[in-house]
Parts: structure tokens; sequence; C-alpha cells
């Protein structure tokens, strides 16, 4: 499927397809007609999915924009991809930026060793964003390697970024 | 033992250690092959709070170890003589064979000024030094509760009177036996320990692995909320505290099996967030003790 042939295709009324068929199934007691709607919704996914695919050429990270013709309403992105940061570790912070996840009021806990942002918030070491009197938001490089020096336990916790 | 039936092996083996050396340092001077050592508690700078804790002790009690156990050479709150009397009392277990236990911080501060313990000799003594002479010669160093073992309460900031642990001012091996205050176990299991086989088997921060070897947090009854993320949004929840700071976590002793106050209850049953004054490092490091404004989900 090349891009030009999806410019028809609304996301929005595919979305909205995709949701009616859930709360459809939700309600539905006949187990033939509940076999019915799962096999519409996966018809959606696999159109949502060539759409991606033919979106994102491969070697490029980030989605083209779509031709548009004369009086076609141009289609939404589709919304796994409108942060293309989050999966790839490619999420940048400064310090300034870094300070605002103190796992307070509502922010993750974060904290930078070395250059990686790793999220700290469900760890049980850190206990309402605090740890041993360090608290998160920080670059912790040095601190970590004078208690932590040879220890393994920076790839148990999840990547969230690099620090710039 | 216990106000609740234990019917797990490792728990009730865990709850034992104590009970298991006493009874057969008990048998053992039944039958005359233990001999009684000397025993030194010196007191530096804290609260007593440990002393009390032992004077709680039930198994066995203050009694069985001041009469039975040592001979119970000196404690500036308990000895009878007083003075002068007492302080000679003190230094006349140099040149014997004395196991010695210390609670309470070392002050540096004007070479130790800030705590004077007695005069001897129409001379004052300094806690510093009293740690130091005895320190050198005993048989054995204990250091009970979070002062003597890394400054605690007495070293927290501003730390005026410079306190440090007993460690930094003796250039040996000293057995530690952090909490806020000991657990009377904890003391009693390791002296059992001693009298009956020497040293007791330690970790690398020089804590007896009998009482000191599992997280709190591994033990908690509460874990099974943490496992799914259900936690506490105040005091009175019966869910795990996480979120308002517990610091069970980070904290290696047994008080989940154990308990307090012979064996009834402990923070964390109490719905109390563990403080984590049996880890090192606490008061300062384990602040703040409760947190009101932790995320607990995050806003995307």
């Amino acid at each position: 499927m090349r891009a030009q042939d999806l410019s028809g295709i609304s996301f929005d009324s595919i979305i909205a397809e995709v949701n009616y068929d859930i709360n459809l199934l939700y309600v539905v007691p006949c187990v033939y007609t509940r076999n019915m709607i799962l096999n519409h919704l996966r018809d959606r996914i696999s159109m949502v999915e060539s759409v991606t695919k033919a979106i994102i050429q491969p070697g490029q990270l980030q989605p083209q924009p779509l031709p548009l013709q004369p009086g076609v309403t141009p289609i939404a992105e589709p919304p796994a991809l409108q942060q293309p940061t989050t999966p790839g570790n490619q999420t940048t912070f400064t310090l300034q930026e870094l300070s605002k996840y103190d796992g307070k009021g509502g922010n993750p806990a974060y904290v930078t060793v070395n250059g990686t942002v790793y999220d700290v918030t469900s760890n049980a070491t850190w206990a309402a964003a605090t740890h041993f009197g360090l608290t998160a938001g920080k670059d912790l490089s040095n601190e970590f390697v004078s208690c932590h020096a040879g220890e393994s336990i920076l790839s148990k916790l999840k990547v969230v970024g690099k620090l710039v | 033992m216990s106000n609740r039936s234990i019917t797990c092996p490792e728990y009730k083996a865990r709850l034992n250690t104590a009970a298991n050396l006493l009874d057969t340092m008990k048998t053992q001077i039944r039958q005359g092959v233990l001999k009684k050592r000397n025993l030194v508690w010196l007191e530096l700078t804290g609260c007593s709070g440990n002393i009390i804790s032992l004077l709680d002790g039930s198994n066995p009690d203050f009694k069985y170890l001041i009469s039975q156990m040592t001979n119970f050479i000196y404690n500036n709150s308990l000895s009878a003589s007083e003075g002068e009397v007492a302080m000679e009392q003190l230094f006349s277990v140099l040149g014997s064979d004395y196991i010695l236990a210390v609670e309470g911080a070392v002050t540096t501060k004007n070479n130790g000024l800030y705590n004077i313990i007695g005069r001897l000799n129409g001379k004052l003594v300094t806690a510093i030094e009293a740690v130091k002479t005895l320190g050198e010669k005993a048989a054995f160093v204990i250091a009970i509760g979070a002062c003597a073992t890394h400054g605690g309460v007495s070293a927290a900031r501003p730390n005026p009177a410079e306190c440090v642990s007993v460690q930094s001012v003796l250039n040996r091996k000293v057995i530690k036996l952090p909490g806020c205050p000991c657990h009377p176990d904890w003391f009693m299991g390791t002296l059992a320990h001693i009298l009956l086989y020497g040293e007791p088997d330690l970790d690398r921060r020089d804590r007896p692995l009998l009482f000191y070897s599992t997280l709190i947090h591994d033990r908690c009854p509460r874990r099974s909320y943490f496992d799914k993320g259900i936690f506490a949004e105040k005091l009175g929840d019966k869910t795990c505290m996480f979120k308002l700071g517990c610091r069970g976590p980070v904290t290696r002793i047994d008080c989940p099996i154990r308990q307090w106050n012979q064996y009834v209850n402990w923070p964390i049953e109490d719905d109390t967030p563990c403080i984590g004054c049996a880890q090192f490092g606490f008061p300062d490091a384990m602040e703040p003790f409760i947190s009101y404004n932790t995320t607990r989900e995050v806003r995307r």
C-alpha cells in the first residue's frame, strides 16, 4: 500500500470504529455476535498497521507528511506516532527539565547516572521519591559511584532518556 | 512467645534464633560448662534508650544477664556504687578478660570535652578516653544502637558536639547492632553466641547475620500490596506504606518476625511506616519519615 492510496482514509473514523467495537464487546452477550465484532476489530487494526507501515519507510524515524489532494481532509497522524521518542529512549533532558521529575504532585521520579535518565517512581528503595537523603530529579552520578560502584543494579531500572 | 500462631518454619526458625542460643547457653551454665565473663556497659552520648530496651527483655531477662551470664561490672545508670568508686570499678577490668558493650556516640569536639563520664584520681575522664582505653583491651567490642554504630541521632545535622561512631575511634573489629533502640534479643543473642562459640558471622558492615540478614520489605506482611501497587494514602490504611515513605525496603533487620515489647507488635503492624532506625545513616538519611504528596499515578 502506497502512502498516496491512503489519503482518503480518516484515522479518526477508524479509531471511532475501534472504540465502538470495544464498547459493544462489553455489553453483547451472544458469542457469535462477539466473534463478528472481534473480526471487525481485527480488520480495523490491520488497516491501521498497513497505514503506519506505508507512512514510515524503512530507516526513517520521522513520519512523512502525506501529499494532500485538493478537497481532501488531511489524515490525522496515527496516535502511536505522536510521541516518537517514547519507545527508543531518545527523550532528552536538560538538568533543569530533569528537576521537574521529583516524584511529587503527580510527576514521576527520575534520576540520572552517567548521562542516562532512569525512572525510580516505583522502585522500592525510593520510597516517597527519596533514597538515603537523596531526592529525585537530579544528577546522582557521583553519589551512585560512592555507594554502588561495581554493582549491576542500574540495569534493573527503566530507562526513560538521556541527559544533554 | 508470639501472639500470632506461626506456621511457616522459616519464620519460626528466625524468631527462635536468639531463644535457641540462649537455651543452649542456659543449659551449659546449669551444667557448669560455660564460664561467666565480665561485661562492661559503657554509655556515651545518647539517650540511655538501649539499656532501657534491654531492661524490657524477657528471654532471658536482665536479671539473668547480670547474675548468671556475666559479671556485670559497670553501667552508669544501674551501678549501685557512684562517683569515683564507680569509676574505679569501671577501670578495674583493665588487665582482665572482658566484653565491652557501648551505647551512645563518641563526642570529639574539643577533645571530647562535651561528654565527661566521671572523675578518676582527681582527673576528668572524657567518654572518648574511656572508650579508647577500654576498647583497645576488650576481648570483644559490641556497639549497641544507632549512635554507637554510626553516630545516629547524636550525630544528626548539625551535630554540634561532632559525634562519631565507636568504630571511628577504635582501630579494631567492632560488632555493630544498629537500631533505635537495639532489640533486647539482638544483644542477648549476640552475647550468647560470643559466650558459646565466639564471634557470630557478620556481614560486611559487621552486623550479625543472625538478625540483620533480611530486608524488612522481604518479610513484610503487607508485601503483596506493594507488588500489586496498592498503596496507603494516610496513616491507618492497612495497605503498603511505600508512598508515605516507608524505609522497610532499605532496612535489614528482623522486626516483622521478632516484633517488639516481648514480641507483641511492631511499627508496620501498627500502621506506622518503618523509619529505618536499624539502617546506617538514621535519622538524616532516612528522612523524611512521612510524605503525603508523593506521586501515585503518573500524569501522561
